[in-house]
């Protein structure tokens, strides 16, 4: 069977694919970001957690606002979520669909864990004094988090590695997964790093913004956050190095030098990360977090060329059919306009000072 | 057929659309109407400064938040999930049409949830203004995303115009958009006091509880007319054949309207143990029967409102095993498997047959029917028939109940899934059975006859075939019964019918016990409603007896002789004989005797495709595996409980519901006769229509325990199609010919008969018959190829057992015996068994005087033409066939 005749028709396209492209990576970029923040800081607090078991609630309690925030943050990178997975399933979807089928039990399940997953957080906040529930809660989370991210992980690496799919001829009932596959053990790594040095980053965001908490221990936090952010993104790095080795020596190459803009884009995503975390190591955290932000964009563009590299002559932008659908592209535009603006409105007014108080 | 098939054989993904999409649309309904509720509510507390009511919204922002944004939220995203695992082609083009309305929806879900998030937190530190402008926005975002699904939803039933222009905004505005726009925010406002409950019933006691439920109880109430008055909009702007195959011919969509009901009734009433006092620990277990009413009243529409699509996924454009309607024709010619790009088999061959049968099972039935599994269990449905009945199936498939798409794909493809069904499934040999019946050779006495005896006793069986329906326990329609006819002519110049004599029959041994043989007399007061001794018939008569004499047609009759072909020593012989004689009633002198054959048989092959096999002796007659099959499946397409009454030792006459004449049965009014029924459906699904169609009923195989198609006109080559047309042709005569029907279109637009529908002319079933002298023109020989299909008797004294000769006195029966069975007869059984009086009387087996042979009657020849009818005098035409 060759493997082209496998590929599933695709539909047309109702706007240029790099408007799409554009759309969907910016808002994953987002997602992966409130996701890392989670996972993030739910490992910091399991962390605290066994560290002061012996310890008074009390000390504890410090960490009380992270609770709050982690089911909002919860809502927020689930909302993220849609616009990536629209976006990549209208130029993608072809590809996508089939991964996701010939993982889809695994894929399905995401969807009950998910719930418990956010109810956790929200039993988690609301019981956090308890020290069972909330450890067994908190745990929850972060489970639910590490599977729900193998299985993107292994969705999309099945998406973009084609050869893969004669699986499907073997096993029909959607459990095939790429224990095999020896790139997606670094990819998935460097999720979880990447959510500690995150993580980190949050967790000295927030002290940073608490006016109500001592200078001294506010302080003693924000570097805690930032050692948390830089030990991990040093590791990072090293992941990083690894899951580029583990990818086919084509694709590579073409992150060292056989494709000029990759390799610039990838180059640079390294450097601001080193930059961050020469800016983390010296306890500046707004340039810590701007470096990163570099870090991240570029690190995002690379996995769209990740993508593009592994499906090779698989898939093309020229090869899809565009009938744009300009009014309705408008008038989404000028709808998030709006939407964007309203919401700026509401946070505006609900943070104004001198409010009913 | 685009994409992988992911191989859900017990759950079927079509189940967890069903649970993840309805458990969605419980609670994000009431995410809309709930938003509406609280900003209300907020806003009355305000107006009327009510402290206690503010606590109450409080109290259930955050149980609103917790429901619908964690539980409605995700399940929102599941939805989308498991559509794309279950129908990813489907999915597709949904997304391609509509990622803007989508990404649109999107906004206002950020938009809604950022409100929410600031409604809940900053509940206490807002300012009333700002904190009800917050609810407000929270409010309309919610109703908006509710508007733009909506759109999308709609557009797979009705995509009208998008189907031409493939325009988003034809596609979108569609015509069920509104009026499921009014519904659905009408259900928004009812979950809203639904849902409203939950946190009312677990307020302490006192006034402002009592009131709160009240008010609760208003918005259940308030949306109730819009919600009938929208709901019959919705329904009647879904197209008509929808509706009809959907709501009417697809007999399972009746569970999800009486769940609708039910819980429509029930969750109305329910509401009122809210309003009146009842202890509030009853309330609070009550809500939550009242929420899982709620649960299957909303599940109830969203069935009706997927099935109401079938069998599309996209309404008049993809199927719901995501075909394309435009593809269908080719995929036909070419093969499915061929262009499906995840079957592992694009050939089918004798070795991968099974194989290839599993991926067309996966890429065109998987969608809908599960194995072994939770929803349309696929064995359940094909267990009661045979790998013909399968394969018959499949070629009917979607023709007449088109809820379901039809078989795409190559004979051979369609071979391949029978066979699948068949042996991987089911564990029966896919194959046809070898029809090869050894038949009983019987020995014919002829009667003594002497050119010195007075009398012609001539005695005919109406029918040239009897046929008796051996399944009396479960079913009946056509009850054992011969009818005998007789003349008594005494010979001379001139000829005299003699009609003041005696006629006696009695039947030949080894039959005189019928009852010993069939369950007929243990329920024929349930099928034909009267009681009737055992070997009796139902007009009363037996198997012995005299004829009576019919003074208005001048011949006597004997009717309802209650003969089967079973013999006591357990030899099948469909054509028994009786022995009449014509006794002089005074004296009791025998003036004449003869015999007549009574032809009965009992074989239909109801099991070819019903499964089961023969009832009695291994040769003939419905067994009740056949019978039971048969029964299941017309109680499932038709919501009949036939199977049940059986069982309960009360079996039902077919015609007490299908008008039959030959039974003398009304029916019910609106159902299709018997006849057209069984060859109106029957035609759409058996594949082939030449005379091999007609011997999976009739008793004419050729190589069957009957072979009834016996006389000249089988000899020189014709067979049943020839008079009574293919069965296709048959099928449309009838349908045209059927009053009040409310099916005879569906069951007509599918069939494309050799001779087309238009030029087809209508028939009653038994009456119109063909009219011999449309070949026979003045008694002549026919043209060569003529057919006499088409051409019909006007009534029911034109048929041929009906007519005269010229005479008005001798029946056509009487010289040329039954139709099928015309002289000269060719039965297997015995080459003399039908031809017993011209050999008799004239030593051939010729038409009673045929060949100029007049002096049989007349004692002398005759020199002139007949009288009798033209074209008499003359040399018997065939007579080399006699060799």
């Amino acid at each position: 069977m060759d493997l082209k005749d496998l590929i599933p028709y695709t539909e047309s396209l109702p706007a240029p694919p790099q408007i799409l492209i554009l759309l969907e990576q910016l808002f994953f970029l987002i997602h992966i970001v409130l996701i890392n923040s989670i996972l993030g800081l739910s490992l910091i607090i399991i962390y605290k957690r066994i560290r002061l078991l012996s310890i008074s609630s009390l000390d504890l309690d410090i960490y009380r606002p992270f609770s709050k925030q982690i089911p909002i943050l919860f809502a927020l990178a689930i909302n993220m979520a849609i616009p990536a997975l629209l976006f990549l399933q209208v130029v993608f979807g072809h590809l996508f669909y089939t991964s996701s089928v010939l993982l889809g039990t695994y894929w399905i399940l995401i969807i009950p864990l998910l719930i418990a997953g956010y109810y956790s957080s929200y039993i988690h906040y609301k019981k956090f004094e308890s020290s069972q529930l909330a450890k067994f809660t908190i745990f929850a989370v972060v489970f639910i988090m590490l599977y729900i991210s193998f299985i993107l992980v292994n969705n999309l690496s099945l998406m973009e590695n084609l050869i893969k799919w004669s699986r499907y001829f073997e096993n029909r009932s959607g459990t095939i997964l790429l224990w095999d596959e020896i790139s997606i053990y670094p990819r998935y790594l460097h999720f979880i790093v990447a959510s500690l040095a995150v993580g980190g980053l949050f967790y000295s965001l927030h002290y940073k913004f608490k006016k109500d908490l001592n200078q001294n221990l506010r302080n003693i936090k924000i570097k805690e956050g930032l050692k948390i952010f830089t030990y991990s993104t040093m590791v990072q790095v090293i992941v990083g190095v690894l899951f580029l080795l583990s990818l086919p020596q084509k694709v590579m190459l073409n992150f060292m030098g056989a494709d000029i803009l990759a390799t610039l884009i990838f180059i640079l995503g390294v450097i601001f990360a080193v930059v961050s975390i020469v800016a983390g190591l010296k306890g500046k955290l707004g340039l810590t977090v701007i470096f990163l932000s570099i870090t991240l964009i570029a690190m995002v563009i690379n996995r769209y060329h990740l993508r593009v590299f592994q499906l090779g002559e698989h898939f093309s932008l020229s090869q899809l059919n565009i009938v744009p659908q300009w009014d309705i592209f408008a008038i989404f535009l000028i709808i998030l306009i709006f939407g964007i603006a309203v919401i700026l409105y509401m946070l505006k007014i609900a943070f104004a000072k001198g409010d009913r108080g | 057929m685009n994409y992988p098939v992911w191989e859900l054989y017990y759950l079927n993904s079509g189940t967890l659309i069903a649970i993840i999409a309805v458990l969605h649309v419980f609670v994000s309904h009431f995410a809309v109407g709930g938003g509406i509720f609280l900003w209300l509510t907020d806003l009355k507390s305000v107006r009327e400064n009510n402290q206690e009511l503010r606590f109450y919204v409080r109290k259930h922002i955050w149980f609103f938040l917790l429901l619908t944004m964690v539980f409605g939220g995700v399940t929102g995203v599941g939805i989308w999930f498991i559509i794309a695992l279950s129908s990813p082609w489907a999915t597709s083009i949904l997304i391609h049409t509509f990622v803007f309305a989508w990404a649109i929806e999107w906004v206002f879900f950020i938009v809604e949830i950022i409100s929410l998030l600031i409604y809940h937190y900053k509940f206490d530190t807002l300012s009333n203004k700002i904190r009800l402008r917050v609810a407000f926005i929270y409010a309309l975002s919610a109703w908006l995303s509710l508007f733009v699904i909506n759109g999308i939803i709609t557009f797979m039933l009705t995509p009208e115009q998008w189907l031409q222009t493939y325009n988003f905004w034809d596609g979108f505005f569609n015509p069920t958009n509104l009026p499921s726009l009014v519904f659905r925010t009408g259900i928004c406002i009812m979950f809203a006091g639904l849902f409203g409950f939950i946190t009312a019933v677990f307020m302490p006691q006192s006034d402002f509880r009592t009131k709160l439920l009240k008010y609760c109880a208003k918005w259940l109430y308030m949306p109730l007319p819009f919600i009938l008055i929208s709901g019959f909009w919705y329904f009647y702007s879904i197209p008509e054949n929808a509706r009809i195959t959907n709501f009417w011919l697809n007999r399972q969509t009746s569970n999800a309207v009486n769940a609708f009901l039910i819980s429509s009734v029930l969750l109305y009433l329910l509401t009122i143990l809210f309003i009146i006092k009842t202890s509030r620990r009853f309330q609070q277990v009550t809500v939550f029967i009242l929420l899982l009413i709620g649960l299957l009243w909303i599940g109830g529409f969203e069935y009706m409102r997927e099935y109401v699509r079938k069998p599309y996924v996209i309404y008049g454009y993809m199927y719901s095993p995501s075909v394309l309607v435009k593809d269908e024709e080719f995929l036909n010619k070419e093969g499915f498997l061929k262009h499906s790009k995840w079957s592992k088999i694009k050939e089918v061959t004798e070795e991968n047959k099974i194989e290839a049968g599993r991926e067309l099972f996966n890429l065109q039935c998987l969608s809908c029917h599960s194995i072994r599994g939770v929803k349309n269990d696929i064995i359940e449905k094909t267990k009661g028939f045979t790998y013909l009945g399968v394969l018959v199936q499949l070629h009917g498939q979607g023709k007449v109940r088109d809820y379901m798409p039809r078989f795409i794909g190559t004979e051979k493809e369609m071979e391949a899934l029978a066979a699948f069904i068949v042996k991987e499934l089911n564990g029966k040999e896919p194959s046809f059975p070898l029809i090869d019946e050894k038949i009983t050779k019987l020995k014919t006495e002829i009667p003594e006859f002497k050119p010195s005896y007075e009398y012609i006793l001539l005695a005919w069986n109406t029918l040239g075939m009897k046929c008796a329906s051996d399944a009396d326990k479960w079913f009946s329609f056509l009850s054992l019964g011969n009818n005998l006819e007789a003349l008594l002519i005494k010979r001379g110049k001139k000829p005299e019918i003699i009609t003041d004599v005696e006629i006696s029959y009695y039947v030949e041994k080894g039959f005189e016990n019928p009852s010993k043989h069939t369950d007929f007399w243990n329920y024929v007061k349930f099928t034909f409603g009267k009681e009737v001794s055992k070997d009796k018939g139902l007009t009363g008569k037996g198997l012995k007896g005299n004829f009576e004499l019919d003074k208005e047609r001048g011949i006597f009759k004997a009717e309802g002789l209650p003969v089967l072909p079973y013999k006591d020593d357990g030899v099948y012989n469909p054509y028994p004989i009786f022995d009449v004689t014509a006794k002089d009633k005074s004296t009791g002198k025998i003036l004449q005797k003869t015999k007549v054959v009574a032809p009965v048989s009992t074989e239909m092959r109801c099991w070819m495709c019903h499964g089961g096999g023969w009832r009695w002796n291994n040769i003939s007659g419905i067994s009740d595996e056949t019978a039971i099959n048969i029964l299941k499946v017309h109680d499932r397409k038709h919501g009949t409980r036939l199977y049940e009454s059986a069982i309960k030792g009360n079996p039902k006459l077919c015609q007490s519901c299908h008008e039959d004449v030959i039974v003398k049965s009304k029916g019910i009014k609106g159902h299709n006769s018997f006849s057209v029924s069984m060859h109106g459906l029957h035609a759409n699904y058996i594949p082939f229509k030449d005379e091999r169609a007609c011997a999976l009923c009739h008793p004419d195989h050729p190589k069957g325990n009957t072979r009834c198609n016996r006389d000249i006109h089988a000899k020189v080559g014709l067979n049943c199609t020839h008079c009574h047309g293919k069965l296709d042709e048959h099928a449309v005569s009838l349908l045209l010919g059927q009053e009040n029907s409310r099916t005879a279109k569906i069951l007509i637009k599918n069939l494309t008969p050799e001779t087309p529908v238009t030029q087809i002319n209508p028939r009653k079933p038994w009456i119109n018959e063909p009219d011999c002298l449309n070949c026979h023109r003045g008694f002549q020989k026919p043209e060569n190829n003529k057919r006499a299909f088409n051409f019909w008797v006007e009534n029911s004294n034109a048929l041929f057992r009906m007519r005269f000769d010229n005479t008005g006195k001798i029946p056509c029966g009487a010289c040329h015996s039954s139709p099928h069975a015309i002289y000269p007869a060719f039965n297997e059984f015995d080459k003399n068994r039908d031809n017993i009086q011209p050999l008799q009387y004239q030593g051939t087996p010729l038409p009673l005087g045929a060949d100029m042979k007049c002096e049989v009657c007349h004692t002398v020849k005759m020199d002139r033409q007949s009288f009798h009818h033209s074209n008499m005098f003359r040399a018997f035409r065939n007579k080399q066939l006699l060799k």
